[in-house]
């Protein structure tokens, strides 16, 4: 714009009066183009074969994964692998993506919630076919390889074993008079948060609130004898059960044991941005894997305990799949993805350079080896779970697809309920009504 | 994700081949001129239909679909829609976040910029200085870092806690607290006035001063001068700001998404029309359905600005009645 003797505002070109009728639509379409966006990824260079494998973590999983792949191609130089990784809700979403573009990795990192997802709509190959068969399951216990099975095909092999647990502060809790490393009851867990609560003046609360977690109401309700989904990818419990699990979770909000709710709602999965790791409770339930992430972020010497159990002792904890491992239906280079998946769960080498981080190796005998050299961290996480081994119990059905939501609907109808917004009927027959909607 | 936005600020928009122009030109050169027009065109025009009016175009086949991602669409009319109003308790949450954010962080907004540009006007000396450095947030724009660093400002224990504490307000964490947290990400909307505060300040500097000294002889008061001369003289900026505003605000989405931690905040606080629509096709695989909720924003966003576009006989004042011979 320039300015005009009669000082009116005038059009750059034209020297016109600035007038109507000019506003871009061109301001909307990014938008749209976000509905089709999609990427693709790079094949092969000359003779060798060329195969992309992804994966979600951190940077710090990121470089023991690289270690592991350099490996694997300085055994087979003729494979070249191509890496990518991102943090875990960027990973679907970019994953979702790339197998719409039609060109999804060959290697890929699926984790049960969305399992079915993949599996069932035939993006993932059948590894009990073809290429896949050259995956040795021999030394994986036969559990814990049956949790990458869904309607008869494996879509999928355990990368690494963990397990649900809490992770706490032993000082807090040793000062409380409790050592839930020695395993408690709820009752005692209950009276030990609000212990801890008041000797921090209630700055750091005994335990992040657990009615947000899903993997806790499973736990809660195995401890019951019942079960998230059923075989058939159907919500297990009731609206009476959900109602149940929120009211005792709400106990120990109102007792001050458990986090107030802006503070649970800070919570988004990663332990670094968790309540525990920010030093805002003292406990929170997670997976026994994250111990060492969680030490990080919080900065005290934490331990790993198993859940508090029920009145007749159950715990409920189950050898849990931290992750899988897949190969893609559409891969060209079946054989060579095979073979990488082959090597990341079964050779000797891969578990000593990538540790615990993932979980336990879900190769027995590599297994073995390992935990007789551990130290530190992982010491800890093979005792904890070597302790535990005779307690766990299999795993559930695979959960059904739609189920990668089923954590955020708990999240944010229990949310409701925290911040005291809505009553916990309405909140349960919003979640019940959202989820049988979700999983149809 | 990258931004919503359009490139900002925009500075005096070409008018639309119109009438004046036709009558500016013999008719021979203008016919001649065409083809070449047409081949410096071509390079933008290929772009143009292939990542825009495609990509379109599918999308709104899409959204008449059931289309997950990794099977053929299924044809399902206008199911999509229906079930928008009539079944998605989610949708209209988003809907409302959406209305309450445009309805308070766009007066908000204009009404700080016009302020600031107005003390920027007066000011003599250190001008550029002080524009600039209010025109710098608003260069940050939708960023992620900006909605970080927000987020940390605002959450429990950050600074704005530990200022009210101080002064006797005890706030939960702004970014996590349902009643608190759209108010935090309007906050920070409103701190990014530099764009329309640039455009403000142009336009002041255009009302003549004469007649702020003619009204200033009669008598005429600071604000009877703001309100008779200034307003009315500014109302075509005013205008202007208003509609890219509205249709900024309407397709934000990184500082919910950001703030929100990606999940439409505490309690579905921060849903954004945007975030809810991103969640459905991103992580939800229902991408049909995502399409379906992008046009009906299309829809909405082009209402509003014919709706703004003409209420404007009643409010904008343009000041052409003395360039009929030019004409």
């Amino acid at each position: 714009m320039r300015r005009t003797s009669e000082g009116r505002i005038r059009g750059e070109a034209a020297g016109r009066p600035v007038r109507r009728g000019f506003v871009a639509l061109a301001a909307v379409v990014p938008l749209l183009l976000t509905g089709v966006a999609a990427c693709g990824s790079d094949s092969g260079d000359g003779g060798d074969v060329t195969i992309n494998f992804v994966w979600w973590g951190n940077d710090g999983r990121a470089n023991l994964t690289k270690k592991a792949v350099e490996l694997f191609q300085q055994k087979n130089p003729k494979i070249k692998v191509q890496t990518s990784f991102s943090a875990y809700q960027a990973y679907w979403e970019k994953l979702a993506t790339q197998t719409a573009g039609g060109k999804p990795p060959d290697v890929l990192n699926v984790d049960s919630r969305y399992l079915a997802e993949y599996g069932g709509r035939n993006v993932l190959a059948d590894l009990n076919q073809g290429a896949g068969k050259a995956i040795s399951l021999a030394d994986i216990n036969p559990e814990l390889a049956a949790t990458g099975v869904y309607q008869g095909k494996r879509y999928a092999v355990p990368w690494a074993q963990n397990t649900p647990a809490m992770i706490y502060d032993p000082a807090a809790f040793t000062a409380a008079g409790a050592d839930p490393a020695k395993g408690l009851t709820w009752d005692q867990f209950a009276e030990a948060t609000q212990k801890v609560s008041a000797a921090s003046g209630f700055s750091a609360r005994g335990a992040t609130d657990f009615g947000i977690f899903d993997t806790t109401l499973e736990i809660w309700l195995r401890q019951q004898g019942k079960q998230f989904y059923t075989p058939e990818g159907k919500l297990g419990f009731t609206a009476d059960d959900l109602r149940r699990y929120w009211q005792f979770a709400g106990k120990f909000r109102d007792a001050k044991g458990a986090s107030p709710a802006d503070v649970t709602a800070s919570y988004n999965t990663s332990p670094e941005q968790s309540p525990l790791g920010k030093k805002l409770t003292s406990s929170e339930f997670a997976y026994d894997n994250l111990l060492p992430a969680y030490k990080k972020a919080n900065g005290k010497n934490l331990n790993v305990a198993p859940y508090p159990a029920a009145a007749n002792g159950e715990t409920g904890q189950y050898r849990r799949p931290s992750m899988f491992l897949s190969v893609s239906a559409r891969s060209q280079q079946q054989e060579a993805a095979a073979k990488l998946v082959d090597f990341l769960i079964n050779d000797p080498e891969v578990g000593k350079i990538v540790g615990t981080d993932r979980g336990l190796a879900p190769n027995l005998k590599v297994r073995a080896q390992l935990a007789s050299a551990a130290t530190g961290n992982d010491k800890t996480l093979y005792d904890f779970e070597a302790a535990l081994e005779p307690k766990l119990g299999a795993a559930p059905p695979v959960p059904p697809k739609g189920a990668g939501a089923i954590q955020k609907l708990l999240q944010r109808t229990y949310e409701e309920v925290a911040f005291g917004r809505m009553s916990i009927d309405d909140a349960v027959s919003r979640f019940m009504s959202e989820a049988q909607k979700g999983l149809s | 994700m990258t931004t919503l936005r359009t490139p900002d600020p925009p500075a005096a928009p070409p008018r639309p081949a119109g009438s004046a122009r036709r009558r500016d030109r013999p008719a021979g050169r203008r016919r001649k001129s065409q083809p070449e027009a047409f081949a410096f065109l071509t390079p933008w025009l290929l772009g143009a239909v292939a990542l825009t009016v495609g990509p379109m175009v599918v999308s709104l086949y899409l959204s008449f679909t059931d289309y997950d991602m990794f099977t053929s669409p299924k044809w399902i009319g206008f199911g999509n829609f229906t079930h928008m109003v009539t079944d998605d308790d989610r949708y209209l949450q988003s809907v409302k976040v959406t209305l309450i954010y445009v309805l308070i962080s766009v007066p908000l907004k204009l009404t700080v910029s016009l302020l600031v540009a107005m003390l920027l006007n007066t000011r003599r000396g250190g001008g550029g200085f002080y524009r600039a450095a209010f025109y710098a947030p608003s260069l940050l724009g939708a960023s992620v870092a900006a909605a970080l660093v927000w987020r940390a400002l605002f959450m429990g224990g950050g600074p704005v806690n530990e200022v009210l504490a101080s002064v006797g307000w005890h706030t939960p964490s702004w970014v996590d607290d349902p009643q608190f947290s759209l108010a935090s990400i309007i906050l920070l909307t409103v701190w990014q006035f530099g764009a329309p505060m640039v455009i403000f300040l142009a336009g002041l500097k255009q009302i003549p001063a004469e007649l702020h000294e003619a009204a200033a002889i009669d008598g005429a008061g600071a604000f009877r001068r703001f309100r008779h001369i200034t307003l009315p003289m500014l109302s075509p900026v005013i205008f202007f700001n208003l509609v890219m505003e509205a249709i900024h605000a309407f397709q934000s989405f990184t500082p919910a998404f950001v703030i929100g931690g990606g999940r439409g905040g505490p309690a579905d606080a921060d849903l954004f029309y945007t975030l809810y629509l991103f969640e459905v096709g991103f992580q939800d695989f229902r991408m049909g359905y995502a399409s379906a909720m992008a046009w009906v924003l299309l829809a909405v966003i082009a209402i509003v600005t014919a709706i703004v576009f003409r209420t404007a006989k009643l409010w904008v004042f343009y000041d052409d009645a003395d360039t009929g011979g030019r004409k």
